[in-house]
């Protein structure tokens, strides 16, 4: 790389913030969070608008942490993961990208498609419902971290999926979420 | 007795035996809310055999889905207790500034019959 201008530029263009690109530890995931955290404060935000931001932040990248740390280690894309804060048009989003086992895309479609077909009080109620399930045993999370994203997000969720090579695909999730002061 | 101190991520949370009372204070998003809390619900378990009456202060100004799981396990704890007889009371603390933490405190109220206040409390410069 000669500069980071084409780079910066890229950024620019497409509202990019902030961006880590890495194998997310606990600690990177608590370091971003406080840097996204005095960045919002600064911009005059609602306190509830800057809670809903970096909520949506540490449940997309404590999900893909704990779905990275259950791939096994013989798989070296365990550690492919990036994260991004953009600013479009005054909303913020938050966008995470992981590998994710072919074996598991379906389900997780399943899983978002009925997220995204729910209305504020039907993903109440799902939350209500999922919460009180018992966990999983090999589960770090309760599995309730997608809903809690889509009841803090101002538009449905966005993914996709690209296919890397027999046994992966790259999964990518955006979130908007309520931008101005509330 | 539970003394766990704050970290940046996980609340302090300590028994004041003066006026029987469990705080919960801080944020919570550790790296796994299911063993931090662990201590906690062995803790309560052992405290709420005992008949003295118990009252629970939760002042947590942020807290991730697996951590609401958690605290939603701690209120069926109590909840239990209350319908076994026992003297217990929740004092929930959100922030003022927040409409959310308002709608989740009032969420958590709906599950249960146990006394809970909802209070506010001002604004700080933490979320």
């Amino acid at each position: 790389m000669r500069d980071l201008l084409a780079l910066k530029e890229s950024f620019t263009e497409q509202g990019i913030l902030i961006s880590f690109n890495g194998a997310f530890t606990h600690s990177i995931i608590e370091e971003m969070g406080n840097a996204i955290k005095r960045y919002l404060e600064g911009e005059n935000l609602g306190r509830g608008a800057i809670m809903d931001v970096f909520a949506v932040y540490i449940e997309q990248t404590q999900n893909v942490r704990n779905y990275l740390n259950r791939l096994s280690f013989d798989q070296p894309q365990r550690n492919t993961a990036i994260v991004v804060i953009g600013n479009v048009d005054g909303a913020y989003v938050v966008s995470s990208g992981n590998t994710i086992a072919r074996a598991d895309v379906q389900d997780l479609t399943r899983r978002l498609t009925e997220i995204n077909a729910l209305d504020k009080d039907g993903l109440k109620k799902l939350y209500k419902e999922t919460l009180r399930k018992p966990r999983e045993s090999d589960a770090k999370g309760a599995g309730i971290g997608l809903i809690d994203i889509a009841r803090r997000a101002r538009l449905p969720l966005a993914w996709s999926f690209r296919e890397i090579d027999q046994d992966f695909s790259f999964f990518s999730l955006m979130v908007t979420v309520m931008g101005e002061d509330k | 007795m539970i003394d766990i101190k704050a970290t940046s991520t996980s609340p302090r949370i300590a028994y004041r035996t003066e006026d029987r009372t469990l705080e919960i204070i801080g944020e919570s998003y550790p790296e796994n809310s299911f063993e931090f809390f662990a201590p906690l619900f062995s803790w309560l378990d052992a405290r709420l055999k005992d008949p003295a009456p118990l009252k629970v202060e939760i002042d947590i100004s942020y807290m991730n889905s697996s951590s609401t799981k958690c605290v939603l396990d701690l209120l069926d704890m109590l909840e239990e207790a209350h319908g076994g007889g026992r003297e217990v009371s929740v004092s929930w603390f959100y922030d003022d500034g927040n409409d959310r933490a308002l709608d989740l405190a009032e969420e958590f109220k709906e599950d249960v019959k146990l006394p809970f206040s909802i209070i506010p409390r001002t604004s700080g410069t933490d979320i």
